[in-house]
């Protein structure tokens, strides 16, 4: 929220307002809103923007909890930088004339709205969206109890244009199919687009995935859903694909005969915190590994599209995750982080959050090495890491490279080979960049070799904010830009590599190695890169120093 | 004579491969400007690991008599089995031995890099006393910055090594007097000499005919380093050479090119050969053409009388540039010893067509008044005779007809009084086949393509260009550079390439010199169009003082369809 709204002058104060101020009923919420944008032009604000609180059917807090929860970032009493009187008539102007502008219309509907991911993702990123002047025309969103009456409600809005309507489902995955069900019989749109944004979890393996997805199709064509994962939208997995594609110097040594493994690296330096309830009956595979990592793997792997046309590039995604092999036990390591006292402060361990399950063996860690059985990557170890209460937060993509044939300067390399080699390092947070480790001569007369990085910072090259992936993938499902969004055939090949393994845990009832709070993971992980002849790059020596 | 330098030179070169320096625990780690005093051995080692030579040395069996090193313990009376060097700087009141080498060979002794035992000779014609001399040099030599502690005891040690012979240059009696007083200071030692040629062309056999003659040393190795010019086309430069063998062995002449000796040119085949990412990138499928730029910020300022005789193409051309070029183009030699290195370059160069006229383009600045103040052209100096089309900017296209590199032109670049002092290395790679952001890009792809940059001075770095996506919404793209800027890395600084190339004359290191065979092949490259230029006295193109040289150069990178990299607008954010 915070990262948004800091482009809007007031916004940042409004982090700061008093929570009560913002207690009311639905369209008090929506001015508040409003108000946020409102510092661009008072006058465009009143008029186009009417944003409201849902709280959808088969929900049943209380609706003045939800309000509060969804509009409390978002609600300054008090403006402090700028006020109506201080715009410009260029934004007056640039504002009115947008709002006279009535040939289209989309209508946002956040269904869930009370919810976490609501209030300090979605809205925050639809208003910066408003903010840069993404949006089109006219936003709503309207409450309502039922879906008809959300339609009535969205056809006042709407007026004669076309409309189109974007339903974002913040929900619980057991009610995903009612929503879809109410919003697409009672709600949809009689002459634009009916999209539906839904966030994971998309089932827990093979089989409720696919009956989730019949499900939505009983409702939805392919063309409507818009399956959100949000990794996809972060700024250097977007680059990835231009790095590849742009650049003559990488595509030639993309293939097994330059790249010797490509590691998956993912870390969270906080537990589940009190909300372990959902996340322990996923575990981290399914949380982090089935769709983050494997998604970016496939980006990462994918042979040249025709085009990057969204289904051009999905088709080469499917390709990717149907030639890998499915995971199997042995090239897995799973952990679960346990208390650790620090400095006089304890860190609880993940059995000790009170909605966890005394005896729980659902890894919060887990290391797993994937291949792909096809000509670029046969014999390519990918490996993929992935762990909450660690001591880092990171997430990256380490791209190394294989040694030398018959290198010159082997006399200064020591034994080992596989450590001098070249890596190639996309940072996806935090602080992106992109790096990459070359030899080179310590100045000086003698000839000693040292590994440096040439380096892509990006908070050095560039001042501007980097937007939130939430951002970029509701912009593009309001544009229809499906390149980001996963496709059914795709998440269906992605369950079917997790699913075998995930059940053989789960039937053994694998118990975790165990992992202090705020350490390095379980040293299993390392035995398993060395069944691969691998190194973890984000724990290599180096790293230690800094 | 030859045999015997030469199996000496051997002996000292394998030297330490001794076995009793098995145990060794710094192959590569010497004379590192970070490193805190090393063991004084530790210099020699580094020809040998470098080389990755076998460790023959055991079957050396007088090996300790040759070693450099004190064998064990300091004193005095131990070291008379030991050898010792001195070096003999010929033309010691000149300009470059008083701003180079002396200072080299300080900076080479501060670092504890010099033998044990060295002394150093100033041989010129000048009648000077040894502390004279000591005074003329003391004024030049300078500590490193990050190093300053004991720089005075330092230099005060390195001056009292310092002495003084004056003499003709061709006369045989100066170089035996000289040779009586270097005996005096080798004390019985095994003597190896290096004799450093600090003195215009024209006496350059002469020197070598009396030194060699009366001041070579009798047991030990004896060398001669020459500095450019070597010869000014290809039968003056075979005839030097022819000259210098008469009294030398090639293995004694030691054909210095101070820019072989830069840091970012040693580094030039550690990157390419010791990273995977480069090498599958460096031939014709890759890369769409190479540039090698040099620049000078000032012009000839009242010496152009030497330079007139040569102009920037023999000047910079011929040797600096076409040997960074062979560096950069030669196939993987068989190992990093020198011949393997030479013999590569020799290849490189003996591919490569000889320039012709209509891929040179000349210039030379002239006179230019700004903000108040004039800068003299280089007619106007007074050393240059009235009516000089001697070039003071060259650029020009070459190409080698192998199979890594055919058809892809070679631009080189060189010239005085520009708006900037510097040289690089450009690597501009072909455009993506079929690119997939081609919408992204514009019209002309080729604007977007990946650019490697070797910074060899000022401001030494090594910079990848390459295309990332904007952050932000929207899919704009942009150049930005993968970066390795030295100064942001190594802290110290970086040793001069002077100090580099007399520590491999010292220890036999022959990889940066340049051999006959290569000096040959350079000169029959340049030579006929040298020729053609003279003969038909083309006319240069003028160019303002301080400018970025003539716009013919951007007409002859267009007929290859490049576009010199160091002129676009994102590498310094303005034109001129």
């Amino acid at each position: 929220m915070a990262l948004s709204c800091m482009r809007c002058p007031a916004g940042a104060a409004a982090a700061s307002a008093p929570r009560a101020a913002a207690v009311g009923p639905a369209p008090a919420a929506a001015v508040s809103f409003t108000r946020c944008g409102f510092r661009r032009s008072a006058a465009a604000a009143a008029g186009c923007w009417r944003i409201q609180a849902v709280a959808p059917q088969g929900v049943k807090s209380p609706i003045d909890a939800d309000v509060k929860n969804a509009v409390s970032p978002i609600a300054p009493p008090n403006v402090e930088n700028g006020s109506p009187s201080e715009i410009t008539l260029d934004e007056f102007e640039d504002l009115s004339a947008l709002s006279k502008n009535d040939d289209s219309t989309v209508s946002i509907t956040v269904v869930g709205a009370s919810g976490d991911l609501a209030k300090k993702k979605i809205f925050p990123a639809l208003f910066a969206l408003y903010y840069e002047d993404c949006l089109p025309k006219a936003c709503q969103y309207d409450s309502e109890e039922h879906f008809i009456d959300l339609d009535k409600k969205l056809k006042q809005h709407e007026g004669s244009r076309v409309s189109n309507r974007l339903f974002y489902l913040s929900i619980p995955p057991n009610i995903f199919l009612d929503v879809v069900k109410c919003a697409s019989k009672s709600a949809s749109s009689v002459n634009g687009w009916t999209r539906v944004i839904v966030e994971k979890p998309f089932g827990r393996d093979s089989e409720s995935s696919a009956a989730l997805t019949r499900g939505l199709k009983q409702y939805l064509v392919e063309d409507q859903i818009f399956r959100i994962d949000h990794y996809l939208g972060k700024e250097l997995v977007e680059n990835l694909s231009v790095l590849r594609f742009s650049n003559l110097v990488f595509e030639p040594l993309w293939s097994r005969q330059y790249i010797r493994n490509v590691q998956l690296i993912f870390s969270e330096d906080f537990g589940t915190e009190g909300r372990g309830g959902y996340f322990d009956s996923y575990g981290i595979i399914r949380d982090i590994m089935q769709n983050h990592l494997l998604q970016i793997l496939a980006l990462f792997a994918m042979e040249t599209p025709i085009s990057l046309e969204a289904e051009d590039i999905r088709n080469e995604k499917v390709k990717v995750l149907r030639s890998m092999k499915p995971l199997q036990l042995e090239d897995v390591v799973i952990g679960q982080y346990k208390s650790h006292t620090k400095g006089g402060t304890t860190y609880p361990g993940y059995t000790d959050d009170k909605t966890v399950p005394k005896d729980s063996v659902t890894p919060t860690f887990a290391a797993a090495a994937l291949f792909i059985n096809n000509a670029r990557w046969d014999g390519v170890p990918f490996l993929m890491k992935a762990g909450k209460a660690l001591h880092t937060k990171r997430a990256e993509i380490r791209v190394q490279f294989r040694h030398v044939p018959g290198n010159l300067y082997k006399g200064s390399f020591g034994t080992d080979l596989d450590r001098a080699t070249n890596e190639l390092v996309i940072r996806v947070q935090p602080d992106e960049a992109i790096y990459l480790k070359i030899n080179n001569k310590i100045p000086g007369l003698g000839m000693r070799l040292d590994r440096s990085n040439l380096n892509l910072h990006y908070a050095a090259r560039y001042s501007k904010e980097i937007p939130d992936a939430y951002e970029r993938l509701l912009l593009d499902a309001i544009e229809g830009e499906r390149r980001l969004f996963i496709r059914s055939d795709e998440l269906d090949a992605a369950w079917s590599l997790f699913t075998p393994l995930l059940k053989e845990l789960e039937e053994k009832r694998i118990a975790p190695e165990l992992y202090p709070y705020g350490s390095r993971g379980p040293v299993g992980a390392h035995y398993l890169a060395a069944k691969y002849n691998v190194r973890w790059g984000d724990l290599s020596a180096e790293h230690y120093k800094a | 004579m030859a045999a015997t330098a030469l199996h000496f030179h051997r002996a000292a070169f394998l030297s330490p491969a001794h076995p009793r320096d098995a145990g060794a625990k710094w192959p590569l780690h010497h004379c590192s400007p970070h490193r805190i005093p090393v063991a004084r051995r530790a210099c020699f080692l580094r020809a040998k690991s470098l080389n990755g030579r076998p460790q023959i040395g055991a079957s050396f069996g007088n090996t300790n008599e040759v070693r450099d090193g004190r064998p064990a313990g300091d004193g005095p009376q131990k070291e008379k089995g030991g050898s010792t060097v001195s070096i003999t700087v010929v033309g010691a009141s000149g300009d470059l031995a008083k701003k180079k080498i002396f200072p080299a060979l300080f900076a080479l002794f501060y670092e504890d890099c010099l033998p044990e035992h060295f002394t150093v000779f100033g041989y010129a014609r000048s009648k000077m006393s040894d502390e004279e001399l000591r005074n003329l040099i003391s004024t030049t030599l300078t500590c490193r910055i990050d190093k300053r502690e004991n720089c005075g005891d330092k230099m005060g040690q390195f001056l009292q090594r310092c002495f003084y012979q004056s003499g003709q240059y061709n006369s045989e009696e100066g170089f035996a007097e000289l040779d009586r007083k270097l005996k005096e200071k080798e004390a019985g030692k095994l003597p190896n000499r290096l004799f450093y040629l600090s003195i215009p062309p024209n006496i350059f056999v002469d020197v070598v005919r009396s030194a060699s003659r009366t001041a070579s040393s009798s047991s030990g190795w004896t060398r001669f380093i020459v500095e450019k010019p070597f010869g000014r086309d290809s039968e003056s430069s075979g005839q030097l050479t022819r000259s210098l063998k008469k009294y030398l062995a090639e293995e004694q002449i030691f054909r210095i090119d101070h820019y072989l000796g830069k840091e970012l040119v040693e580094n030039l085949s550690v990157l390419r050969f010791s990273n995977l990412v480069f090498e599958p990138l460096w031939s014709r499928n890759y890369i769409r053409n190479v540039q090698l730029i040099f620049s000078e910020d000032f012009g000839t300022e009242g010496r152009g009388g030497y330079f007139d005789n040569y102009g920037i193409i023999r000047d910079i051309m011929q040797n600096h540039l076409v040997q960074i070029l062979a560096l950069f183009a030669m196939e993987t030699p068989v190992s990093l010893d020198a011949e393997d290195i030479r013999n590569e370059k020799v290849k490189v160069l003996r591919s490569m067509r000889p320039l012709k006229l209509d891929d040179v383009v000349v210039g030379q600045y002239k006179g230019h008044t700004r903000a108040g103040r004039s800068f003299p052209g280089y007619a106007d100096d007074p050393t240059v005779p009235n009516g000089s089309v001697t070039p003071t900017f060259a650029a020009a296209a070459l190409f080698i007809d192998n199979a890594r590199w055919d058809g892809v032109p070679f631009l080189m670049k060189a010239g005085k009084a520009l708006h900037t002092r510097r040289a690089e290395i450009r690597v501009q790679f072909r455009r993506v086949p079929g690119n997939l952001y081609r919408r992204n890009i514009g019209t002309d792809l080729d604007k977007a393509t990946n650019e490697l940059v070797l910074r060899v001075q000022p401001d030494e770095a090594i910079y990848l260009k390459i295309n990332n996506k904007v952050p932000g919404l929207g899919m704009r793209l942009d150049r930005s550079n993968l970066n390795l800027l030295y100064s942001e890395r190594y802290r110290g600084e970086i040793p001069d390439a002077y100090e580099r190339l007399l520590l491999d004359a010292i220890e036999g290191e022959r990889r940066l010199f340049i051999r006959s065979d290569e000096l040959d092949a350079a000169w029959a490259i340049f030579t006929p169009v040298l020729r053609e230029l003279e003969e038909k006295r083309v006319a240069p193109e003028l160019y303002p003082y301080g400018s970025r040289g003539p716009v013919g150069a951007h007409y002859l990178a267009a007929n290859y369809n490049v576009r010199w990299g160091d002129v676009n607008i994102d590498d310094d954010g303005s034109l001129f």
